[in-house]
């Protein structure tokens, strides 16, 4: 069993999600960055699947057993006390006893944690799974360099900003001003409504750029809304929202059309 | 039916009038398209989600095509006891047996569902019982509130803030997930409330 000393900022236990339940009102919800999760599971033999933790930083675990985990997405200031050191990417058994503190993140904005055998919460204690058999640990993996420029498809109310949105959208820096798993707030040059007022509330996917009356963008995440009454004047392709999901504040991110 | 662009894995489809969403997007879930992952209905729009090697043209012979499923038909019992019941009889020029009465004989269907997971907007409400949002919305409205805004009734899945008119409270479970659909209440469904 592992006890979670403290959570962090925003630390919660996550799987996969579940796709194909908008029509129901439940986006997919789930990692906000899957690839950095699923990279974490392979990497302790888990399928990818397989429910982990994520965290903002802060996370503080102890372990009663000798646990095999994985730490990835973001880089952060990651201190053991009574076992081995513990770096991003590489497999590493913890002792019995031992403390594994993530502090700061010191690049990306969402860290993850698998466990071999996965994990049950019950509040503070985490139940590790039984042993998956099927996989041996893997080989430490190389960080990948994350993209800051992300690549963009025009959306179903492009229209209602106005005729230099999509050039302003793809030549210029934008400031990321608040990041939570429901999505990205950013600033930069005022994007320019035409259209005023409210659509009738419209279905919306991750990825998707609203403009809100103000001109700054957001980006959804894996807790967007699955319906919301702001134009979507642009989509970030499924590809790149994962590089979205890790963009900390006060980082600059860049579109790029993508054909 | 208009396509709107919606990116690499999605297609948006505008109609002019929720009665073409309903049974649009009814009879695109029956068609069970290849390549499709989610069909959001909303206001005056459908959202098809697909896998990315959909062809969204097969949507308009799927409209032709298809006779939606048998539909579900739900009913749920109400204690008519809500916070709002006399304001909205007061503003409706009702009794409040009458609101309880015209709430309670209508058929609904579900429209479509948004705001949280199982929270749905029924359609068939009486235009006497059609009032705008409250001017202040409440920050906690139960879990069960049988509620309704401009045309459409509803029933809260759980506690959260809200400014719809309150009713009256169902212990029906509108969300369970380990339920196949999780939602009681699925875009199509047809809803009676019985006064208990």
């Amino acid at each position: 069993m592992i006890r979670v000393v403290n959570w962090g900022i925003a630390g919660s236990v996550v799987g996969a999600g579940r796709s194909g339940l908008a029509w129901l009102g439940q986006s997919r919800g789930g990692a906000v960055d899957l690839p950095s999760l699923s990279l974490a599971n392979r990497l302790v033999g888990n399928s990818e699947l397989t429910v982990g933790i994520e965290t903002c930083g802060g996370l503080v675990l102890t372990f009663d057993t000798p646990t095999l985990l994985a730490l990835t997405g973001a880089v952060a200031d990651v201190q053991v006390t009574g076992g081995p050191p513990v770096g991003w990417g590489s497999p590493m058994v913890l002792p019995a006893g031992a403390f594994l503190r993530v502090g700061r993140l010191i690049e990306g904005a969402r860290l993850y944690v698998a466990v071999r055998g996965g994990l049950t919460a019950f509040a503070d204690e985490l139940l590790v799974g039984a042993d998956p058999l099927t996989a041996a640990a893997a080989q430490p993996a190389a960080r990948s360099v994350r993209r800051t420029t992300l690549r963009i498809w025009p959306g179903p109310r492009l229209d209602w900003a106005d005729g230099n949105a999509w050039a302003t959208l793809t030549s210029s820096a934008f400031a990321v001003t608040a990041t939570s798993r429901v999505g990205l707030r950013l600033g930069g040059p005022v994007l320019h409504r035409v259209r005023h007022g409210e659509l009738p509330s419209e279905g919306m996917v991750e990825g998707a750029i609203q403009l809100p009356p103000d001109g700054q963008p957001i980006i959804m995440l894996a807790d967007h809304p699955t319906t919301g009454g702001y134009p979507v004047i642009a989509v970030v392709g499924p590809a790149d929202v994962p590089d979205a999901a890790q963009a900390a504040v006060g980082e600059s991110l860049r579109f790029i059309a993508a054909r | 039916m208009r396509l709107l662009p919606y990116g690499p894995r999605a297609v948006l489809a505008e109609f002019d009038t929720l009665g073409e969403v309903i049974s649009t997007a009814s009879a695109w879930r029956a068609a069970h398209l290849p390549g499709v992952v989610d069909i959001v209905p909303a206001a005056r729009t459908v959202l098809v989600v697909h896998d990315g090697r959909f062809d969204t043209t097969s949507l308009f012979a799927a409209v032709a095509l298809v006779e939606p499923d048998e539909r579900r038909h739900i009913t749920i019992d109400v204690l008519y006891n809500g916070a709002d019941l006399a304001a909205v009889a007061a503003a409706a020029g009702l009794t409040t047996a009458g609101v309880v009465e015209l709430h309670s004989s209508a058929v609904y269907t579900v429209a479509f569902c948004g705001f949280m997971p199982g929270f749905a907007y029924l359609v068939g409400l009486p235009a006497a019982l059609h009032l705008p949002r409250r001017a202040t919305p409440r920050t906690r409205v139960p879990v069960g509130s049988v509620a309704v805004a401009a045309e459409f009734t509803g029933v809260y899945p759980r506690e959260s803030p809200g400014g719809w008119h309150l009713l009256g409270t169902a212990d029906a479970v509108l969300w369970d997930d380990a339920a196949t659909p999780p939602a009681l209440l699925a875009p199509g469904t047809t809803v009676r409330f019985r006064q208990r």
